[in-house]
């Protein structure tokens, strides 16, 4: 059986900065409100309590002035090397859950389950490779994803498969 | 309801074979032997994925009675794709914005800093 560790949804970036500075615009809020969120979002409410137990609230707002809220608990907290958290979109419009999971039962706001979020930052030669891992508690869930190999081969036929079916047209 | 209706997704898709399977669908409906050719299975086995895919929604069988054509169905699919994408999507602008921020960071560090700089290493 393969390490469960990389064979989940994970995502890998390397930046030029030592891992301390990486850590700490993870960490301090007037850093992190600069980048979270794609391209056009800004982030109105940045409160983080990192500590293990500490809560963190972030409000993304998009440019039409929607807000996307993501609040959570740091379950670890280890300077400058890990954070794990709990990640909780339930309080995202409707109409997002609307059209991320268009089959979700109403009344059920994280219908993918609660996500635990593991980010590590590993110091390469001054650089920083981050690492983020996402967790499903939700067994099913997780467990398919554990057994798709997410970051590999899995999403990349899922990749063409969508390619081909757009292609393919809709009824 | 919809997380099994995901997570019976997700478990169909975790098989090498069944995605072999879906992908072959792309390019048109197919018959369980000729399903069963590329992968040197037989058909019971073919057929157990098939049901597996059938029972998630991503496969259903055509309507000629003799040959009994199976048939991507592109719902759940897609609608994991676009889970996955939502995901997608914000890490790679969130890590590109932080790309971008780290550098200012490290400007204003030194200019806060005592200059002690550490010596230039040779090559």
């Amino acid at each position: 059986m393969s390490k469960s560790s990389d064979r989940e949804f994970a995502i890998t970036r390397v930046f030029g900065a030592p891992r301390e500075l990486v850590f700490k615009a993870w960490t301090e809020p007037k850093h992190m409100a600069q980048w979270w969120g794609p391209h056009g979002f800004t982030n109105p409410v940045c409160e983080l309590d990192v500590r293990p137990g500490g809560a963190y609230r972030i409000v993304m707002r998009d440019s039409d002035g929607v807000d996307y809220p993501v609040k959570g608990v740091y379950r670890e907290v280890v300077k400058p090397e890990r954070l794990v958290m709990t990640v909780d979109v339930s309080e995202h419009p409707a109409e997002w859950h609307d059209m991320v999971m268009p089959n979700h039962a109403k009344g059920d706001a994280n219908p993918a389950g609660a996500m635990l979020q593991t980010v590590t930052f590993e110091e390469q030669n001054g650089k920083t490779k981050l690492t983020i891992r996402m967790h499903f508690e939700s067994a099913a869930i997780r467990d398919a994803f554990v057994k798709a190999g997410m970051n590999e081969g899995w999403s990349e036929s899922l990749d063409r498969l969508a390619g081909a079916l757009s292609q393919a047209g809709e009824k | 309801m919809s997380q099994d209706h995901l997570s019976s997704t997700f478990a169909a898709l975790a098989d090498p074979t069944r995605r072999a399977i879906l992908a072959r669908l792309t390019s048109g409906e197919a018959s369980v032997t000729e399903l069963a050719e590329p992968f040197a299975m037989s058909l019971p086995a073919v057929s157990k994925h098939l049901k597996v895919l059938e029972r998630a929604g991503l496969v259903a069988r055509g309507r000629d009675a003799q040959w009994r054509p199976r048939q991507l169905q592109a719902g759940p699919l897609k609608e994991v794709d676009q889970w996955l994408d939502h995901y997608r999507r914000f890490w790679d602008g969130s890590l590109e914005r932080l790309d971008v921020h780290l550098p200012k960071m490290q400007a204003r560090g030194k200019r806060h800093e005592t200059p002690r700089k550490k010596r230039s290493r040779k090559k």
